[in-house]
């Protein structure tokens, strides 16, 4: 139960692309090939270890249709993380990644760390977006970039887990301010918050970690 | 108004004696001085003057003012005074309340004008977004107004301003932000602000939990003392009420975020309770975190949050807590009975949580298990009804899916163990059954009746159950003597509870049934029950209970008792009681109005003892086994008519004709009812349309009466004639209106008329539907049997695989 940080995270992208079934492979450990419209966002979270730290994970899921818009706008600013996913056998999702990106960073609190994931890799013989492309368009507005499947689980772990140690290393460089709610870090219960400097004491350890769900 | 007066004089300057301005004149005056001075501390005066007569003169402030008003807005931002002043005033035309200074002014008003000014200011969603930006400024003197403005518009029109929140950057992150402030009294409106803003809107409710609502409202109220904190605590508990009703993802974070951890602490009861005793806010407070409880386990959730929800509050010690208060002495009772509504809600089908309260000690001497001392409860006349009601639904929660339990009960009452304490589960319920106050006979019934709930050892082991009737007489069976209970009570409430209970017991038991028939007299009680004719005051209920029974004793036959065949039974309806009466009796019970509210949700709901009729698992019972029993009487009025057992074979290939023949006609009753129902929506929309549209012009009207109304109040003169035009007006416009208001309601009529069919359609489609499966799988088992028997079939209808591939799916 008890953690050092919390991360809130958000995914966004158009609708059928994958997200909530990238937030079901990750919470549930399973796949559901038909799944209903999101309405609105649900809600989802796991427990990760990183530099044998507990750190929760918050996962918002949001609808990605043109009507929602409004709504995941107000999830930008109190996140620490968003998942940015397309569907590698739709181009035009693709090609909608820049509205995303503005949106997302117009929104956002600058430091707020975004991971670009082409989904659905298992389709290989349906691809119509290469992964260079992927890369590309990463590398160009300084994102981290993956390839995942929900339906096979490749990468979906990595895709959550990388995500939350890229934030992990910016609040050892400090460039969080962790004592603000509003950036979507929490610190710990029993961890101090007026000893923000602290994550080296290890005191939450695994020992009653059993998982949050 | 002297007051006034000598005030205002240093704005308007002095007027000449004798010619006292009218209140609209002076709005009038305040309002260009407002528009056409240069010198802010001139616009500033003139704004202060129309906040002090907002009230008075709120319909001529808002109509000639408002305008100007949101001109301040925007070009004197800068200065706190004058914004602080416009806001107020804006607050004040748009309330939904009427103040006592205006209504001798304004008393034949029949228009909301709160509602109408707010509408005005919210054609713009522009405005909104502004008050939002004065959120922002510290400034005590536009905060505080800006809240309130903020609360008036949500009140008066809620739909709206959520939506146009909704679609505002950081909107509800403003707000929230209001949560932190230090200064209490705008926190606290920031909370009446929320609390309004959420009411039944799930993306806001979602955004107010995502932005750390339940982490700053916890904060209050620890603050505050907990439950023995103010109002505010009950706002904060109100508002994490909204937050979690009926909302799975914000649940799911609640538990997921480990809140419930810290909603134990609010139960403990302190060690001095009764001398302090409980005041009303405290009661309040209390029944609200209980309410919390239950909305967050409510049996309406998705099962995989209840389970998960259950399991954090035992392991938070939550349950023990509020087992403590169920034995806690000086607890008021609305408290304590929804404690045990609560209870019943967090054990409900959750064995450990079940197994923990079945272990749970009354402080008493010996001590007693909780639950005994609850039934003592239920079944004792004295007690409120609501406390009696939630007893017995805690009980049912406690045996709902938990055979272990339902045994525990059960076993009290076996021979070997009856006697060893006359205080036991079963005996309190044994002895209520058979009490002189029918309500407890109702009570106890439905009770054990859940102990048999798809328990079939239990239902055998409850026939062994014996009971000394009178001294030296032979004891008799539970189940025989709540038959002859049955023919002899003659309060309705009694019988009823007995019927459901020998329906639970009897479905899928033919030794109960057995048992049954042989008490002397059941079936004629029975049959002349269920062949009455006339009726009244529920009565309609015993007489389609009996049936159904009738139709169990039919079906759970295993032809072992003389007279009492399948056979002979289905006879006996058909000759005595005429099939399509029977079937009329037993479907009677569905289309009852107390069956529908019993059906809805497994708490009683009941107001009153009287509406005690129907419960919860016998309705489900029911609905199972109607068909089924139906179906089974007209197989066997086919089989016995006079078929042998070499035309079997081809009294089967007629039967298989006729069940073709059946299916083809349901068939294309389905669809014609399909149709006629995308029909019956068609006509709602239309008519929705329409009466949006005739709402529209009635507000455009009304908005001009108001104008109109204004105007000739500020400055009468100019309009000459105008009295005796309004005079020759009015009753047409009066005409009009009530014309509009006459169709609106009658296509409101129109339209509720047309989504009861709707419903009531969508209700025979289920129905048929059922039936439909049923005699399906019937016709396969015929046609298996036909197979088996050699005959070949040809398979017309075996175009069943239509499979999709859900992987291509897409939006
Ligand atoms: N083959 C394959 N199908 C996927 C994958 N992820 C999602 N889908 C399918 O894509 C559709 C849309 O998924 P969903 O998660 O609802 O998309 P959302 O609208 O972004 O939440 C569903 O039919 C999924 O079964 C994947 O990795 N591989
Ligand atoms: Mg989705």
């Amino acid at each position: 139960m008890s953690y050092a940080y919390l991360f809130k995270y958000i995914i966004i992208g158009d609708t059928g692309v994958g997200k909530s079934c990238l937030l079901l492979q990750f919470t549930d450990k399973r796949f559901q090939p038909v799944h209903d419209l999101t309405i609105g966002v649900e809600f989802g979270a796991r427990m990760i270890t990183i530099d044998s730290k507990q750190i929760k994970l918050q996962i918002w899921d949001t609808a990605g249709q043109e009507a929602f818009r409004s709504i995941t706008r107000s999830y930008y600013r109190g996140a620490a993380g968003a998942l940015l996913v397309y569907d590698i056998t739709r181009r035009e999702t693709f090609n909608h990644l820049t509205t995303w990106l503005d949106d997302a960073r117009q929104h956002s609190n600058s430091n707020m760390v975004i991971m670009l994931i082409g989904n659905k890799s298992d389709l290989e013989s349906r691809r119509e977006v290469k992964k260079e492309e992927g890369e590309a368009f990463a590398r160009e507005h300084g994102l981290v970039f993956m390839e995942t499947s929900a339906k096979t689980a490749a990468n979906v772990e990595e895709a959550f887990i990388n995500t939350a140690k890229e934030i992990y290393e910016k609040i050892q460089e400090g460039v969080f301010d962790i004592n603000n709610e509003a950036n979507g870090i929490k610190i710990g219960p029993q961890h101090s918050p007026t000893n923000p400097s602290l994550p080296g004491s290890g005191g939450a350890g695994g020992s009653q970690g059993s998982g949050c769900c | 108004m002297e007051y006034f007066r000598s005030g205002l004089k240093s704005v308007l300057g002095t007027t000449t004696p004798g010619n006292q301005p009218t209140g609209a004149e002076i709005v009038e005056r305040l309002v260009s001085r407002v528009s056409t001075s240069t010198l802010l501390e001139d616009r500033r005066d003139a704004c202060r003057a129309l906040k002090a007569l907002s009230k008075k003169y709120r319909l001529e402030v808002g109509a000639q003012g408002m305008d100007i008003l949101k001109q301040v807005l925007e070009l004197d931002r800068s200065d706190c005074e004058i914004i602080g002043y416009c806001l107020d005033t804006l607050c004040n035309i748009t309330s939904k309340d009427t103040f006592e200074e205006e209504s001798e002014n304004n008393i034949n008003m029949q228009v909301n004008v709160g509602e109408q000014f707010t509408e005005m200011f919210l054609k713009n969603p522009e405005n909104v977004t502004l008050i939002l930006t004065f959120l922002e400024e510290y400034d005590f003197r536009v905060r505080w107004p800006a809240i309130r403005l903020m609360t008036s518009l949500v009140c008066s029109k809620p739909k709206d301003v959520q939506d146009i929140i909704l679609v505002s950057p950081m909107g509800v992150s403003k707000l929230m932000d209001l949560l932190l402030e230090n200064r209490e009294v705008i926190r606290n409106d920031a909370l009446l602000l929320l609390i309004n803003l959420t009411k039944s809107n799930a993306n806001i409710q979602k955004i107010v939990a995502f932005e750390n609502a339940f982490d700053r409202l916890f904060d209050i109220i620890k603050d505050e003392g907990w439950t023995d904190g103010g109002i505010v605590v009950e706002d904060c508990l109100l508002l994490m009420l909204n937050l979690l009703k009926n909302n799975n993802s914000n649940i799911n974070f609640f538990q997921e975020g480990a809140y419930l951890q810290k909603i134990s602490p609010m139960f403990e009861l302190p060690p001095n309770l009764e001398e302090v005793g409980w005041s009303p806010q405290k009661v309040s407070n209390f029944l609200c975190v209980l309410q919390l409880v239950r909305t967050v386990v409510s049996p309406n959730n998705s099962a995989q949050i209840i389970t998960a929800c259950q399991k954090t509050m035992r392991n938070a010690n939550l349950l023990e807590a509020l087992s403590n208060i169920l034995m806690a002495s000086g607890v008021p009772a609305d408290i304590l009975t929804e404690t045990i509504n609560a209870v019943g809600e967090v054990i409900r089908g959750n064995l450990t949580n079940q197994e923990y309260f079945a272990n749970v000690l009354a402080p008493s001497n010996p001590p007693r298990p909780a639950i005994v001392v609850l039934l003592m409860s239920m079944v004792n006349e004295k007690q409120p009804f609501t406390l009696r009601c939630a007893v017995l639904y805690c009980f049912e929660c406690f045996l709902f899916k938990n055979e272990i339990g339902q045994e525990l009960v059960v076993q009290t009452l076996l021979p070997s163990n009856a006697g060893v304490s006359n205080l036991s589960m079963g005996q309190i319920l044994c002895s209520g059954i058979f009490s002189k106050d029918h309500l407890s006979n109702w009570f106890s019934a439905v009770a054990l009746s859940h102990c048999l709930i798809e328990n079939p050892a239990q239902k055998e082991q409850l026939l062994r159950v014996l009971l000394a009737t009178s001294l030296g007489a032979q004891p008799v069976s539970l189940l025989h003597q709540s038959a002859v209970f049955l023919q002899h009570t003659s309060k309705l409430q009694a019988k009823l509870g007995i019927l459901m209970l020998l329906a639970q017991w009897m479905a899928h038991s033919p030794e109960a049934v057995k048992v049954f028939l042989n008490v002397p007299g059941s079936m004629a009680y029975l049959t002349a029950q269920t062949s009455a004719s006339e009726f009244d005051n529920n009565e309609e209920l015993l007489q389609g209970l009996c049936a159904f029974l009738m139709g169990l004793c039919v079906l759970y036959n295993d032809n072992s008792v003389p007279n009492y065949s399948k056979e002979n039974l289905s006879q006996l309806i058909e000759k005595r009681v005429g099939i399509d009466t029977y079937c009329k009796k037993l479907v009677e019970i569905s289309r009852h109005e107390v069956y529908a509210k019993a059906a809805k949700q497994p708490q009683i709901k009941s107001k009153h003892s009287s509406e005690l009729l129907l419960e919860f698992e016998f309705c489900k019972l029911l609905k199972t086994l109607e068909g089924v029993i139906i179906q089974a009487l007209g197989v066997q009025r086919d089989l016995s008519n006079g078929m042998s057992e070499l035309s079997l074979n081809e009294h089967e290939n007629a039967l298989l004709l006729q069940y073709k023949e059946l299916i083809r006609d349901q068939d294309k009753k389905l669809q014609d009812m399909q149709k006629s129902m995308n029909n019956m929506h068609k006509t709602t929309q239309g008519l929705e349309t329409q009466i949006k549209e005739l709402q529209e012009t009635n507000t455009q009207l009304i908005d001009q009466n108001t104008l109109l109304k204004a105007q000739l109040a500020v400055n009468p003169s100019n309009v000459t004639n105008g009295p005796q035009i309004i005079e020759s007006i009015k009753p047409l416009s009066s005409s009009i209106e009530s014309s509009l208001l006459e169709r609106v309601k009658t296509l409101e009529i129109e339209r509720d008329e047309a989504k009861k069919e709707i419903e009531r359609i969508r209700k025979d489609q289920d129905d048929l539907l059922e039936l439909l499966t049923d005699q399906d799988l019937k016709l396969n088992t015929f046609k298996q049997r036909l197979r088996d028997l050699g005959e070949t079939i040809d398979d017309d209808d075996s175009d069943n695989d239509n499979n999709s591939d859900g992987l291509e799916n897409e939006s």
